[in-house]
């Protein structure tokens, strides 16, 4: 049984198709990208599977079972939503504790939780004076109370900055690859998740383009290795006649498809020429997204 | 279930706006039993308020403060509408998807709140109306001005005020509409409709006709004797209205769609 299970969900608001037919899961131990431009109905789609909104049809379910179905759901899946917002005049530490009141946890957990996110210095300051990262860890911070094995963020790296988002990226590896958790994170910017996720789901206008390792939907974007050698244009000639195909990006630098860094290397050492650089250029899975985001 | 009122008192205290409530009730009692203390036994129009040193002052100085129950009503709305206005209304089904158990909590949670203002009020009422009496040689008689009846009347009133915020909140979700409805309810319409005697036809069948009812005020306060339901017919008048307005709550929130 997946933890995470999307059957042909269907929702509409009026006339917008929000969600049109989407199916995909998320299995433990792995975090999934939920990827898609603004507007692509990720939100809604989460919002389904947590109860908040009720789905024209289809199926969203949490470990086998609908989210209203959960006896103490706190404890087997948390999450963070887009729109989650506090009350300004209350602390951090009381926000979780109602929480963990209405929950049953002890309200040991809420500071406990504060910890894990990096809060504990704020736990008594009411959350006006909180910034909008302190919110999103706080908003995570609610997602740990009841300790539970499957995840659900909404754009969890927006408002954080470039260390707060790092940190992310090890906290949900850690609680997916480590601890043996279901991640599920959506969110419109590829590069934020991209070295986050094993998986990916990609939607676009409600329905479901694309979904796979993120390993695969790299390999078909036709991944390009970037060379550096001050003879590039001896080498060129070479690596076209090893079956690449070689772009000259500016003077002493080439993008080579269809070659793998080490059979470059071999024929750059074949010819005897010095490489100063290669690398694997990842910018496939990016052109993988802009097409099939915006191309439809 | 107890968790959950636990959690929904634990919303109201961690924020400042309870005691802000209980402070402008408090105030605003106080300025109408200063009226009522200037006013006993002042001829105006040919009638009177009772002098100050009856069993028939005390009796209505002690029932002016089910004035309150407004107060106990915005706080309700409140209880409901800063979930829509702050989005915790997102964390709140989150944990307890049951949407129904939640606002049977806030109901729970308002009635308590209601009942612990109404015993405030009352302790208000006490240090300040029993020295009236007595400071103008009047003997002060629990019996003789009824005040049982009428402080339990305050309880139920203050109570059952709380319930029907949460049931205008959820209808209308916006705090400020929500607000202002409650204001101009308690004090548009029902103090034209429970104020003037002619139409109290109408007026004693509306919450606070229905809370005066309970109390059975039976005094000429210059404007007329007023004309209301026996206590017991306003105790389910005013425990109908609690019921349909926690009806309309759990009606309006169960299936709406959280985005
Ligand atoms: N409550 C609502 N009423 C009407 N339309 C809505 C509502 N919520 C969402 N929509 C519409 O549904 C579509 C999907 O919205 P959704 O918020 O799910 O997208 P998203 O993928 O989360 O976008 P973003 O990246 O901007 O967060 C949009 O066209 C949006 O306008
Ligand atoms: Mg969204």
């Amino acid at each position: 049984m997946a933890a995470i299970e999307i059957r042909n969900l269907v929702k509409s608001f009026g006339p917008v198709k929000a969600v049109d037919g989407v199916s995909f899961s998320v299995e433990a131990g792995s975090v999934t990208g939920y990827l898609g431009p603004n507007g692509a109905g990720k939100t809604t789609t989460l919002r389904c599977l947590l109860g908040l909104v009720t789905p024209d049809s289809g199926e969203a379910l949490v470990n086998g079972e609908r989210y209203v179905a959960l006896s103490n759901p706190v404890a087997e899946i948390g999450a963070v939503l887009e729109a989650t917002s506090f009350h300004p005049g209350r602390t951090a530490r009381n926000h979780l504790r109602i929480l963990c009141t209405a929950a049953g946890l002890p309200d040991a957990r809420a500071d406990e939780a504060l910890e894990q996110v990096g809060l504990a210095d704020a736990a008594g300051k009411r959350v006006s004076g909180f910034s909008l990262g302190m919110r999103q860890r706080l908003a995570l911070a609610s997602a740990l109370l009841g300790q539970p094995r499957v995840y659900i963020l909404d754009e969890p790296a927006n408002g954080l900055d470039p260390a707060g988002i790092e940190w992310l990226r090890g906290f949900l590896r850690h609680l997916a690859h480590d601890q043996g958790a279901a991640v599920l994170v959506s969110s419109h910017v590829l590069a934020e998740v991209e070295r986050t996720v094993d998986n990916v789901v990609i939607i676009a206008k409600g329905r479901l383009v694309r979904q796979g390792s993120l390993a695969e939907l790299t390999s078909d974007g036709a991944d390009a290795v970037r060379v550096r050698a001050a003879q590039a244009a001896d080498l060129a000639p070479a690596l076209e006649a090893a079956g690449g195909v070689v772009e000259h990006v500016e003077d002493g630098l080439l993008r080579v498809r269809g070659l793998d860094p080490e059979a470059v290397g071999q024929v750059a050492l074949d010819r005897r020429v010095v490489l100063t650089e290669v690398a694997q250029e990842r910018s496939g899975l990016h052109k993988v997204f802009l097409d099939l985001t915006e191309g439809r | 279930m107890s968790g959950l009122v636990k959690a929904e008192l634990r919303k109201l205290f961690t924020t400042r706006l309870w005691w802000i409530m209980l402070l402008v009730m408090l105030v605003l009692v106080g300025v109408g039993l200063g009226f009522l203390i200037a006013f006993a036994g002042v001829e105006q129009n040919g009638s009177a308020l009772p002098a100050r040193d009856t069993a028939a002052w005390a009796e209505v100085a002690w029932s002016s403060a089910s004035s309150g129950g407004i107060f106990v009503m915005i706080l309700g709305v409140v209880m409901m509408t800063s979930e829509y206005r702050y989005q915790t209304i997102t964390g709140t089904f989150l944990t307890t998807p049951r949407r129904g158990l939640v606002i049977v909590a806030k109901v729970i949670a308002g009635l308590l709140v209601g009942a612990v203002f109404a015993l405030a009020v009352l302790i208000f009422q006490a240090i300040t109306v029993i020295p009236a009496v007595t400071l103008s040689g009047g003997e002060f008689s629990l019996s003789a001005s009824r005040i049982p009846q009428i402080s339990l009347g305050i309880l139920v009133t203050l109570a059952l005020y709380a319930v029907f915020g949460i049931g205008l909140g959820a209808l209308v979700r916006n705090q400020i509409a929500g607000i202002v409805a409650a204001v101009v309810w308690a004090y548009v319409i029902e103090s034209i409709f429970t104020g003037i005697p002619a139409l109290h036809s109408v007026g004693k069948w509306l919450p606070g006709g229905a809370a005066q009812a309970l109390m059975s005020i039976d005094v000429d306060t210059g404007l007329g004797r007023p004309e209301w339901l026996p206590a017991w017919a306003g105790a389910i008048v005013l425990v109908g209205y609690g019921l349909v307005f926690a009806a309309v709550a759990t009606a309006t929130t169960v299936r709406r769609d959280i985005t």
